[in-house]
C-alpha cells in the first residue's frame, strides 16, 4: 500500500517537474505582458516567455517541446495585442534554429552563453519584424525592436539563474530516471 | 554506435512535430489577418478578467513612475514655475479672445440658421494599465460595452486626443495611441498665423513620439507651429478635436501632440454619432418631370412601367425626362433640394 502511494506521489511528482519548463513560460508571458510600464513606457518589456523556450530546449528538449513553444507563443500573442501569430511564429522559428544548432549553442557557457542567447532572440526578434512588415506591408521602425532584443538579453542572466536554480532543484531530480 | 543511433532516432522523431508547428504557425498567422476577431475576444475576456487586479496593481505602479518622474522635475522646479506663470498670463488673454469669438460664432450660426453641431456622449474612464511594445502602444481603460463605449470611438484627455478605441469587453476597452505604427487620422491644419487656407491630411503613427503628416495635395507648404485637429472626415470621429501642432522633420512634417499618454490618468471616451441627414420633404410640384411641364407620375401601384420600345409618346416615367420633350430641361434633383433648403435661410436671414 505504501509502495503504491509513494509510486503515486512520484508520478505526481515527475508530472510537475515535467509541466514546470511550460509553466515557467506561460508565466514569464504573463509577467512580461502585465499591462503596466515602468520608466513611463521608455523601456519595452523584455521576452521573459522566450527565456524558458531558449533554456529548456538546450537542456531538456523533451520536456520543452515544439507544441509547448507553439503555445507560449500563442499566449504571447494573445496578452501583447499584437497582430495574431506573429510571436507564435517568431518563437517556433528560433525553436527550429536552436534545435538544429542545439550543439553548438549548449557548448556555449558564461558570456557566451549570452551571446548564444542573444543570437536566438535575435532570430525571434528578426522573424516578428519581418512578419509584422509584411502584415502591415510597411516598414515598421527599428529601434522599438531592437530596444527589445536589448532588454531582453539582459533578462536573460537573472532568468537564467532563476530557471536553472528550478531545473537543478526540481526538475533535474524527479525526472533523472527519463 | 548505439548512442549514435538513438540521436537520429530521436532527432528524426522530433522533426515532424515541429514541421507541423512552424506550418500551424505560418497558418495562424493568415487566419489572424483573416479573422482577427477570434484573437480579439480572447483578449478582452483575459482583459475583462484581470481588470480588477490590474487596478489595484496600477496604483502603487503609477506611484513609483510619478516619484521618479518627480525626482527630476525637482531640478527645474523654478524655471518651471517662472514659465508657467508667464505662459499663464498669456493664456487668460486668449481665454477673452475665444469667449468673445465664440459668443460671435453662435450669433453667426443663429443668423444663418447653421445645422447645430451634433452632440457628444462622452464617457469618464480611469486608465488601468499602459504597454509599449514593438509593434504597439496601447493603454487600457476601465470602461467597456456596460458603459457603451465602443470600437472606433476617440479618447481624448485634458489637453487633446490621445487616440482611439480598438477592442471593447464588457467592463475594459484597448485604445491604440495616435503614435500606434497602425493609427490613421484624417486630420485637417489650420495655419497658425490664420491667413493660408485650411489642408486635409492623414497623419499616420510610427511607433515614434511624433506621427508623420502625410498631405493629399502634391506641393504644399506647412509652417512649424500650424494647428492640426481631427477633420471628421468619415463620420468616425467629431471635427475639431485637437490634436497637436506641426513639427518640421528634415523633409516629413510630423505632429507634436498636445497629450501626453504616458501621464495621462483620467479620460474621456467620445460617443460620437453623425445624426442621419433628414431631407426636407418634397412636394409633387418639385418633382423634376412636373417642373419641366410635364404630366405628373400616376402612384406606382396603380401604373404598369411600361417596356421602353413600347412607351407611348408623352408618358412620363419616374426617373428619367424624355428626350423628345420640347420643354427645356429640369434641373438635376440636388439643384432642386439645395434650393429649397436655401430658401428658409435666406428668409431667416432677413
Amino acid at each position: 500500500m505504501a509502495a503504491q502511494d509513494r509510486a503515486k506521489l512520484m508520478t505526481g511528482a515527475k508530472l510537475l517537474a515535467a509541466l514546470l519548463p511550460v509553466t515557467c513560460g506561460l508565466l514569464g508571458v504573463i509577467l512580461s505582458n502585465l499591462p503596466v510600464t515602468l520608466f513611463g513606457g521608455l523601456v519595452p518589456p523584455p521576452l521573459l516567455g522566450f527565456i524558458p523556450v531558449y533554456f529548456w530546449c538546450l537542456v531538456r528538449p523533451d520536456l520543452m517541446t515544439p507544441a509547448a513553444a507553439f503555445g507560449i507563443g500563442i499566449l504571447q500573442d494573445v496578452m501583447s495585442g499584437g497582430p495574431p501569430g506573429i510571436w507564435t511564429l517568431s518563437f517556433v522559428v528560433a525553436y527550429a534554429v536552436i534545435q538544429r544548432q542545439r550543439d553548438a549553442f549548449a557548448g556555449l557557457a558564461g558570456g557566451a552563453a549570452v551571446l548564444g542567447f542573444a543570437t536566438a532572440t535575435a532570430i525571434v526578434c528578426a522573424t516578428a519584424y519581418f512578419t509584422t512588415t509584411a502584415y502591415f506591408w510597411h516598414l515598421a521602425p527599428l529601434g522599438p525592436i531592437v530596444a527589445e532584443l536589448a532588454i531582453t538579453v539582459l533578462f536573460y542572466i537573472p532568468g537564467a539563474f532563476v530557471i536553472g536554480s528550478l531545473h537543478r532543484r526540481l526538475v533535474g531530480p524527479l525526472r533523472s530516471d527519463f | 554506435m548505439p548512442n549514435n543511433s538513438w540521436k537520429i532516432a530521436r532527432r528524426s522523431n522530433a522533426q515532424l512535430p515541429l514541421v507541423i508547428v512552424l506550418a500551424l504557425a505560418v497558418v495562424l498567422v493568415l487566419l489572424g489577418k483573416a479573422q482577427s476577431g477570434l484573437f480579439d475576444r480572447a483578449r478582452m475576456r483575459i482583459t475583462d478578467w484581470m481588470a480588477p487586479t490590474l487596478e489595484s496593481v496600477h496604483a502603487p505602479v503609477q506611484a513609483f513612475n510619478r516619484w521618479i518622474s518627480s525626482a527630476d522635475e525637482l531640478f527645474v522646479v523654478y524655471q518651471e514655475n517662472l514659465q508657467l506663470k508667464d505662459e499663464n498670463a498669456r493664456l487668460k488673454q486668449w481665454r477673452n479672445v475665444a469667449v468673445v469669438m465664440q459668443d460671435r460664432v453662435r450669433h453667426y450660426q443663429d443668423m444663418l440658421h447653421a445645422v447645430p453641431d451634433p452632440d457628444i456622449n462622452s464617457v469618464l474612464a480611469r486608465v488601468i494599465g499602459r504597454a509599449s511594445r514593438p509593434f504597439l502602444q496601447t493603454m487600457i481603460l476601465d470602461a467597456g460595452e456596460s458603459r457603451a463605449v465602443k470600437p472606433g470611438e476617440a479618447v481624448v484627455d485634458s489637453r487633446g486626443m490621445i487616440g482611439r478605441i480598438y477592442l471593447s469587453g464588457d467592463h475594459t476597452s484597448w485604445v491604440i495611441l495616435l503614435t500606434d505604427l497602425n493609427s490613421r487620422i484624417p486630420v485637417t491644419i489650420a495655419s497658425a498665423d490664420g491667413k493660408t487656407a485650411t489642408l486635409q491630411a492623414i497623419m499616420t503613427g510610427d511607433n515614434t513620439a511624433m506621427p508623420l503628416l502625410d498631405t493629399l495635395q502634391q506641393v504644399v507648404t506647412l509652417h512649424a507651429g500650424d494647428q492640426v485637429v481631427s477633420s471628421g472626415d468619415g463620420g468616425l470621429l467629431p471635427p475639431g478635436l485637437a490634436i497637436g501642432t506641426v513639427v518640421g522633420d528634415g523633409d516629413t512634417a510630423r505632429v507634436a501632440l498636445l497629450a501626453d499618454p504616458a501621464s495621462s490618468e483620467d479620460v474621456e471616451v467620445l460617443g460620437f454619432r453623425k445624426p442621419a441627414e433628414i431631407l426636407p420633404a418634397t412636394t409633387p410640384s418639385q418633382l423634376p418631370a412636373v417642373a419641366a411641364g410635364l404630366p405628373p407620375a400616376a402612384a406606382p401601384a396603380s401604373v404598369p412601367i411600361p417596356a421602353p420600345a413600347t412607351a407611348a409618346p408623352g408618358a412620363a416615367t419616374p426617373a428619367t425626362p424624355l428626350p423628345t420633350a420640347p420643354k427645356p430641361a429640369a434641373p438635376p434633383l440636388g439643384a432642386n433640394l439645395s434650393a429649397q433648403a436655401a430658401r428658409p435661410a435666406a428668409g431667416g436671414a432677413q
